[in-house]
């Protein structure tokens, strides 16, 4: 699903990857952590394409960063569900719609669309809000909408940036639980964090960033 | 990609972003009031130009005891000249009828004779009441046998042909500011309400939509505010041209006048800002990178 084959990256400056490698199966769930500005994040871009390696080859879902070109990258990203810490949700138009988006990109038929946004929203537990607009939810629901949107084209991977940096431990517990639930029917998740309570209460392969390199670390203490 | 999604975003500004909808169209508005008053001004004023090229007139003095075979085949020959359109012939009693009439004396009377020569009016082509094409048909005219003199309004022309010069360099370039400004302030507008959205447009980008679905939509959102700015510059500047002169009761169809076709000129170079003003704003923020 992902693989990394010594790729090294420096962005503003500062080095994030240095011939590293890394691979992700399908189904698996891998923490990604390190510390702040490790750059976890430009890990992230890399794998959705919004950064290039200056050596090496990322692939994602059948693309491969040496050979994608700029007009390929949409139809990559429409195979991940990305999910981050601030939302991005479009805030001009309500829950139903940002779902919905989704399937308007990849020309899905309205009845379709009608169908598969009202089952997402009911997996994340938010159809009866599907009027309200992003500002009128709270930060827990608001990502739980970034969830039902990156799900609802049924991508085999989803990458999540800190999706549980801007909530509040029960809302964190929320999102995971539901991550968790979409890993099981199978769904890869490559989730960057640093919440290493997190990581404990909800143990899985973990990959740390640190100098550039990708290693697998275990936690000293598990659940 | 699907048309009822392009069609409803499009429109949508009137709803989620009713104030910098209102911005864009007002700017599109005022852009067009300008640059129409303007160029109907420019219009009329030319038409001023026009008319008084129409009195300029040529006429050539005939010798005389000319025979009356002589003068038709003088008259053939002068309506044969390049940038002859018409020509009337003026015999010697006309002249002093004519003479009469300006002076109020009768030529005989004054003199015993009559020394006023028979002539042709020569009425020219529109294109060749400039002082060039004039001096051009003058030394035609001039050249033909039986004609003694020819007198036109040279100076009139040359002095028309300088001020309208002058007029044409000025108003381009007036034309020209005006058409950049109005441009850049309606594709700014635009780019402004656009700029509001650059986080809308990087999440799209993020959730898979391509250059074109994301672009599409503010193009049409551009048109429609373009296109609604005409309508509404095209209703002020008929309520101007047709009912201001009633209330101030200045008759301006006498100076300027609105053909039917400008109104809709008007509101399809509004359509036209706007769509070039979407195209060049989208331009640059749809390149940005999806993470701000």
């Amino acid at each position: 699903m992902i693989e990394l084959h010594e790729v090294s990256v420096s962005f503003d400056g500062q080095l994030v990857l240095e011939g590293a490698d890394f691979a992700l199966k399908a189904g698996d769930f891998v923490y990604l952590v390190g510390q702040t500005g490790a750059g976890k994040s430009s890990l992230l871009r890399l794998l959705y394409m919004d950064l290039k390696p200056q050596r090496g080859t990322v692939r994602v879902a059948g693309f491969s960063s040496s050979s994608i070109t700029r007009r390929e990258i949409p139809f990559l990203r429409r195979r991940l569900g990305v999910v981050f810490q601030d939302f991005k949700l479009l805030e001009d138009r309500d829950v139903y719609e940002n779902v919905a988006f989704a399937l308007y990109v990849t020309n899905t038929k309205q009845r379709e669309v009608k169908k598969r946004v009202l089952l997402a929203l009911a997996d994340v537990g938010l159809s009866h809000k599907r009027l309200q607009m992003p500002h009128e939810l709270s930060g827990g629901e608001q990502q739980r909408v970034v969830i039902a949107r990156a799900l609802v084209n049924s991508p085999p991977l989803l990458l999540a940036d800190e999706p549980t940096g801007n909530l509040d431990p029960a809302s964190s517990n929320e999102i995971m639980e539901l991550l968790q639930k979409i890993n099981m029917r199978g769904t890869a998740i490559l989730m960057a964090t640093h919440n290493y309570d997190l990581v404990k209460r909800f143990p899985a392969r973990i990959v740390q960033l640190k100098d550039g390199r990708l290693m697998d670390v275990e936690l000293k203490e598990k659940r | 990609m699907q048309v009822r999604y392009i069609l409803r975003e499009g429109f949508s500004g009137f709803k989620r972003a009713k104030l910098s909808m209102f911005a864009a169209v007002i700017t599109v508005s005022i852009s067009l009031l300008l640059l129409s008053s303007f160029t109907i001004l420019l219009i009329n004023a030319n038409s001023v130009i026009e008319s008084l090229r129409d009195k300029v007139e040529m006429e050539a003095f005939l010798e005389d005891g000319l025979r009356n075979d002589e003068v038709e085949a003088i008259e053939k020959r002068v309506l044969a000249v390049t940038g002859v359109r018409e020509v009337r012939f003026i015999s010697k009693e006309e002249a002093a009828r004519i003479f009469e009439e300006e002076f109020g004396e009768d030529i005989y009377r004054v003199l015993d004779f009559n020394p006023l020569p028979a002539s042709v009016k020569i009425y020219l082509i529109d294109g060749y009441k400039t002082a060039a094409a004039a001096a051009s048909v003058y030394d035609d005219v001039k050249q033909i046998r039986g004609v003694e003199d020819v007198i036109y309004r040279k100076a009139l022309l040359e002095m028309l042909d300088q001020r309208a010069k002058t007029f044409l360099w000025g108003a381009l370039g007036i034309g020209l500011f005006i058409t950049i400004s109005s441009i850049f302030l309606v594709a700014n507008t635009i780019r402004l309400a656009i700029y509001a959205k650059r986080k809308i447009i990087q999440s799209m980008k993020l959730i898979g939509a391509t250059r074109s679905f994301i672009r599409t939509p503010f193009i049409v959102e551009g048109l429609v505010q373009g296109c609604v700015g005409g309508l509404f510059a095209s209703g002020v500047v008929f309520v101007l041209f047709n009912y201001l002169e009633q209330w101030l009761s200045v008759p301006m169809s006498d100076f300027v006048r609105v053909e039917v076709f400008a109104y809709g000129l008007i509101v399809g170079v509004g359509c036209l800002l706007g769509f070039l003003g979407s195209v060049l704003s989208i331009r640059r923020f749809i390149g940005e990178s999806v993470v701000s």
